[in-house]
């Protein structure tokens, strides 16, 4: 560590090799996979060096880790979820329909976007908003699929907007 | 995430979101749709949310429906269960599905083993050849074209330009348009060129470039060390193994590889040298070759438990 590190620098290099191995062997845990570990415990590092106001108030630093952690593998956990649904869709496709794979990349990268782009709604609400945008169901179609009533769609259609528009700003 | 907004920016989204949804329900009136274009002309940040609403439309109308509706209407593991342990396991595709030989490999993301003694060949869907040799592991992730090394020893034939990216633990190799022999065991790694050349990133110390014929051999304590890579090494590809004049003990430890159980020598054998092609698939036969041309002999007790031992000590 150069002489010139500033306190917040200081202890971030202390705070990563205290609790690096750690965190890792936490992840590691629950990935049952190293690459994927090093890379979580390093991408949690780097968001609490974004946030280094958080650095000097640290009384419980793993348990602060611990928070970044987890947000951060369920995050990735989602990620792979549409990967994995992703590729066995592609897999059931017929030869014909098949996308050329530079296309496959995109495409999970546009859906990716799209799947943080409605994270948080509520599951009957984004449910009506993808029937609505994908398949093109009308109002009355979607709520006989709930068993709701069409004015409720339309709430929830109007919710799903209101989500995407603000998460979009 | 838990932004927040401004208490006009949330009343717009707001506002807009429900003409949206009254557009898509299909009984918007001719009145409705004359008030919309007033509220879109009555202020330039009503017209640019309106923009971007369309814009999102837009965005979902791009992707092919069937697609996109199996991606983002799948079944979610709650938060809870995420966060519990080994649950990548239950993420993995069926195996037969992956592993099937005939097929190129559909599969992106795999898990691939072999069992002592057995080789096995893969086309990537990329169209790069893996090949596993005996008792290797490898973690395939080809969505972000990277390829885990756990154990043992494979060859690679990347005919992109565009990198497969190998992790070894002690150092990460990035191969395109390149054939590479890799290897790891608990001890070392060891990265040998066939054709082309590799970026080679070691965990400690500098990036550097490997070309054809060039072998790097990387410790567990981060120390390299360059060698000329030995053309038949990759002969296990064929499933013989190829070697001149080769310290006895060198041999014995590269052939107790491919053999189940122990295989053991007495100290002053290990200097013998051996030279010769043998198959990989019968090593009973490669001992019985050993016994008939070296002055030694196979004590076996089992199958399993083999000992050499110098003809003296034979008698």
């Amino acid at each position: 560590m150069s002489e010139a590190a500033s306190p917040t620098e200081q202890t971030l290099h202390g705070l990563y090799r205290e609790h690096r191995s750690w965190l890792e062997r936490w992840l590691y845990q629950r990935l049952g996979n190293r690459w994927d570990a090093a890379d979580l415990s390093q991408d949690t590092f780097l968001r609490v060096l974004a946030s280094p106001q958080v650095l000097s108030e640290l009384r419980e630093p793993r348990a602060y880790l611990l928070t970044v952690g987890k947000r951060l593998l369920v995050n990735f956990h989602k990620r792979r979820s549409l990967e994995q649904a992703y590729l066995e869709a592609l897999a059931n496709l017929p030869e014909a329909q098949m996308p050329s794979p530079e296309q496959r990349w995109l495409l999970l990268e546009t859906l990716q976007a799209l799947d943080e782009l409605l994270d948080g709604l509520p599951p009957a609400v984004r449910r009506a908003f993808l029937w609505s945008q994908l398949e093109g169901l009308n109002y009355a179609q979607i709520a006989e699929r709930l068993a709701v009533s069409e004015r409720t769609v339309k709430r929830y259609m109007a919710q799903a907007y209101e989500h995407c528009l603000l998460v979009d700003l | 995430m838990n932004r927040t907004f401004s208490r006009e920016s949330r009343q717009l989204a707001r506002t807009a979101a429900r003409w949206l949804a009254l557009l898509d329900s299909g009984r918007a009136s001719a009145d409705d749709l004359q008030r919309l274009q007033c509220w879109r002309a009555a202020s330039p940040q009503h017209e640019q949310i309106w923009q971007r609403a369309e814009g999102l439309r837009q965005r979902f109308q791009e992707v092919p429906p069937s697609l996109a509706m199996a991606s983002l209407d799948r079944p979610e593991p709650n938060r809870r269960t995420l966060l519990k342990r080994g649950l990548m396991v239950a993420v993995l595709l069926p195996a037969g599905w992956l592993l099937s030989q005939q097929t190129p490999l559909q599969a992106l993301r795999a898990d691939l083993r072999t069992a002592v003694g057995e080789r096995r060949g893969v086309r990537l869907a990329d169209g790069s050849l893996l090949q596993l040799n005996t008792a290797t592991a490898v973690d395939l992730d080809l969505v972000h074209q990277r390829l885990t090394l756990v154990e043992g020893e494979i060859a690679l034939n990347v005919s992109r330009a565009q990198a497969l990216h190998v992790e070894l633990g002690m150092a990460r190799v990035s191969v395109g348009q390149a054939q590479v022999c890799l290897r790891r065991d608990a001890e070392q790694c060891r990265i040998g060129v066939l054709h082309g050349s590799v970026q080679v990133r070691p965990r400690h110390g500098a990036a550097l470039a490997l070309q054809a014929g060039d072998q790097l051999t990387i410790s567990a304590d981060g120390s390299g060390a360059m060698d000329r890579f030995d053309p038949h090494q990759p002969d296990w590809r064929d499933g013989v193994l190829s070697v001149n004049d080769q310290p006895l003990g060198q041999f014995l430890r590269e052939l107790s590889r491919y053999r189940p159980g122990w295989l053991r020598w007495e100290p002053a054998l290990e200097s013998l040298k051996v030279t010769g092609t043998f198959r990989l698939d019968d090593t009973d036969r490669v001992l019985t070759l050993l016994a008939a041309s070296l002055p030694l002999a196979v004590q076996a007790r089992s199958r399993y438990r083999i000992t050499l031992v110098p003809w003296q000590k034979a008698a």
